[in-house]
C-alpha cells in the first residue's frame, strides 16, 4: 500500500526528499510559504505575480522547544517544535523528528525535512518533520 | 500632516475602576462590567449621564456586549462602540477614548473592558491557508521559542525566566484585584508543571474573567466634574502599530514592541530612564526580559541581572508590573490593557495602597495582541 502525504497542499515528495509548495513573488522575489496568491507580504503584488514554486525543505534552526503539554490528540508528548529559516528565505515552524531532546538541538544547526510516520495517525500516512542534517 | 496626541487638546484620566480578575464563575459579564464602571464613576465623581461616549473592549463575549450591560446605568443614549483587538482590545479602547476627547468631539468618554473565558475560533484559522504546524504551537510554545532564542543570545538560565514570575506574583499578592495572590519561590516556580522549553505553568498568565473601566476627560470635562487636579493623570501619548517584516532574529514581538514604545516615548517627549512605572505584556515570563530591554530600560542582555538586583521591583529604579502584571493580575483579554491604565493611574496619584512605588510620576502601558499588534501609552502625573 502506497503511503499517503498528510498535507499534500503544503509539501510533496521530491526526488531528493520532501519539498515545500511555495510561491515566489515576480515583483520582489520574496518566497511565501504556504503557497498563496492573495498577495506578497513584502510588496503587495498578487494573483499571477505569485508564481508557484517548490522550495527545498532545508534551512537552519533559529530556535526550538520541547513541548510537554499538548491539548490535541494528534501527537504524543513530549515532541519538539523547531523554528527554521529556510534556505529560500521563509521562516517556518515545524515539528521535529521524534526522539529529539534539548541535548541534540542547538541554534544555528542545519536541518533538513524528512517524511515520517506519526504514531498517532494511521500507518500509511507520512508527515513532514525536520531533523539535524546527517542524523 | 499627521499630528501626535500632544498636538491636540490635553487628555486626562479622571476615574478608574475594576472588577477583580478571577477564575471563570457563573457571574454574568454584565455584573462584572457594571462593578468596574460604577467604581470608575465614583472615582471620577461623575454621574453616568455625564458620559458622552463608551468604547467597550471584549475579545471573547461575542457580538455587541455593550448595551445589554450599559442600559442598567440608565439608557442615556450615549455613543457605544465595540473594540476587538485581541489581547490589546482594552488598550485600543483607551486609545480611541483618548483620541475622541483630544479631538474635541467629547469631554467625558469611558473605555470599558469586560470578558469571560470562552472558546473562540481565531480568524487566522479561516484565512484560507493551511498551517504546517497546525495547533502544535500553543501560545506557551511560541514564547518558549523566544525564550530559547534569548537564552542562546544572552546565556540566560531557567532561573532568570522564573524570577520574572516570582517578582510579579509577589506584586500580585499585594493587589486586591489580582487573580493570583500567592507568592512563589523561584525553586517552586521551576518545579511546577512544565509547558514547553524553559516555561512552567506559573510563568504563564491565567486567562480568567473580570472588568476594568477608565474615564477619560478634557480640561472642560474635569471642570464639569469639579475634579481635584492633583489627582488628574495626563495621557501624554498614544501609539499603535502592527507587525511588519523584520530582519531581526529576536522575534517580531520584541521588534514591534521596540518601535511602538519608541513612538510613544518620542511623542510624549519622555526618555526611557524617566519612567517610574511600566505595565507590560508579560503573558509569559520571557516577555518581560525581552521588552524591558527593547523599551530601553536597560541594555540588551542585562535584564536578568537587573531583575535579580531588584531594579524592577516596587521601590526599585522602575517598577515593572507593580500590579502583578498579566502573570499575577491575570489576563482576561478585554479588560487587561485598561487594568494597566488603572494601575498606572493609582500609582501616579499615590493611591496604590499596599504596593505604592514611591515618587511615581511617569508611567508606560504596553500590550501586544495576536496578529501581531502593539499599543503603548505614556501617562504622567499632572502636578
Amino acid at each position: 500500500m502506497a503511503a499517503r502525504i498528510e498535507h499534500p497542499t503544503l509539501y510533496v515528495e521530491g526526488p531528493d526528499g520532501p519539498v515545500l509548495l511555495a510561491a515566489r513573488c515576480a515583483a520582489c522575489g520574496r518566497a511565501s510559504f504556504p503557497r498563496q496568491s492573495f498577495g506578497c507580504e513584502g510588496c503587495g503584488a498578487h494573483g499571477d505575480a505569485m508564481a508557484p514554486v517548490e522550495i527545498a525543505a532545508r534551512g537552519a534552526l533559529i530556535s526550538f522547544a520541547i513541548v510537554r503539554k499538548h491539548m490535541g490528540g494528534d501527537i504524543e508528548t513530549p515532541f519538539a517544535i523547531g523554528e527554521v529559516r529556510l534556505n529560500d528565505g521563509p521562516v517556518i515552524r515545524c515539528t521535529l523528528a521524534d526522539g529529539l531532546e534539548e541535548a541534540a538541538l542547538r541554534t544555528g544547526q542545519k536541518v533538513v525535512g524528512l517524511l515520517a510516520h506519526n504514531a498517532k495517525s494511521s500507518a500509511d500516512v507520512l508527515e513532514l518533520r525536520f531533523a539535524p542534517e546527517g542524523r | 500632516m499627521a499630528r501626535a496626541l500632544s498636538a491636540f487638546r490635553p487628555v486626562f484620566v479622571a476615574g478608574v475602576g475594576l472588577h477583580p480578575y478571577q477564575k471563570y464563575s457563573m457571574t454574568p459579564y454584565v455584573a462584572l462590567g457594571l462593578t468596574a464602571v460604577r467604581e470608575a464613576l465614583a472615582d471620577a465623581g461623575a454621574r453616568w449621564g455625564d458620559v458622552e461616549s463608551a468604547y467597550v473592549a471584549s475579545a471573547l463575549l461575542g457580538m455587541a456586549p455593550g448595551r445589554p450591560m450599559l442600559r442598567h446605568l440608565g439608557a442615556s443614549g450615549l455613543s457605544i462602540t465595540h473594540v476587538e483587538n485581541a489581547s490589546a482590545s482594552g488598550s485600543s479602547a483607551f486609545r480611541l477614548a483618548a483620541l475622541e476627547v483630544a479631538s474635541g468631539q467629547s469631554d467625558l468618554v469611558i473605555a470599558i473592558g469586560v470578558d469571560k473565558p470562552a472558546m473562540v475560533e481565531l480568524a487566522a484559522r479561516q484565512a484560507g491557508l493551511d498551517i504546517l504546524e497546525r495547533d502544535r504551537v500553543a501560545a506557551f510554545t511560541h514564547f518558549a521559542l523566544l525564550a530559547q532564542r534569548y537564552a542562546d543570545a544572552h546565556g540566560a538560565t531557567p532561573e532568570d525566566f522564573a524570577r520574572v514570575a516570582a517578582k510579579n506574583l509577589a506584586n500580585g499578592a499585594r493587589n486586591p484585584y489580582a487573580q493570583r495572590r500567592e507568592t512563589r519561590s523561584v525553586a517552586d516556580i521551576l518545579a511546577a508543571t512544565k509547558l514547553a522549553g524553559f516555561l512552567t505553568s506559573p510563568q504563564s498568565c491565567p486567562i480568567g474573567e473580570g472588568a476594568a473601566a477608565v474615564i477619560v476627560a478634557s480640561e472642560d470635562g474635569l471642570k464639569r466634574l469639579k475634579f481635584d487636579r492633583a489627582r488628574a493623570v495626563r495621557v501624554l501619548s498614544s501609539a499603535s502599530r502592527s507587525e511588519r517584516l523584520y530582519d531581526d532574529d529576536g522575534g517580531f514581538d520584541a521588534a514591534l514592541t521596540e518601535e511602538t514604545v519608541r513612538a510613544a516615548l518620542h511623542d510624549a517627549d519622555v526618555q526611557p530612564s524617566a519612567l517610574d512605572i511600566v505595565e507590560l505584556h508579560d503573558a509569559f515570563s520571557v516577555e518581560e526580559l525581552l521588552y524591558v530591554e527593547r523599551m530601553g530600560l536597560c541594555d540588551p542582555g542585562d535584564a536578568p541581572r537587573r531583575l535579580k538586583a531588584g531594579h524592577f521591583d516596587i521601590g526599585g529604579e522602575v517598577a515593572v508590573s507593580a500590579s502583578g502584571g498579566l502573570i499575577a493580575m491575570g489576563h482576561p483579554l478585554g479588560p487587561t490593557g485598561l487594568g494597566q491604565v488603572a494601575e498606572i493611574t493609582r500609582q501616579l496619584r499615590g493611591e496604590a495602597a499596599g504596593r505604592q512605588h514611591p515618587g511615581a510620576k511617569t508611567g508606560l502601558a504596553h500590550m501586544v495582541g495576536l496578529g501581531a499588534v502593539c499599543v503603548a501609552h505614556v501617562l504622567q502625573r499632572d502636578t
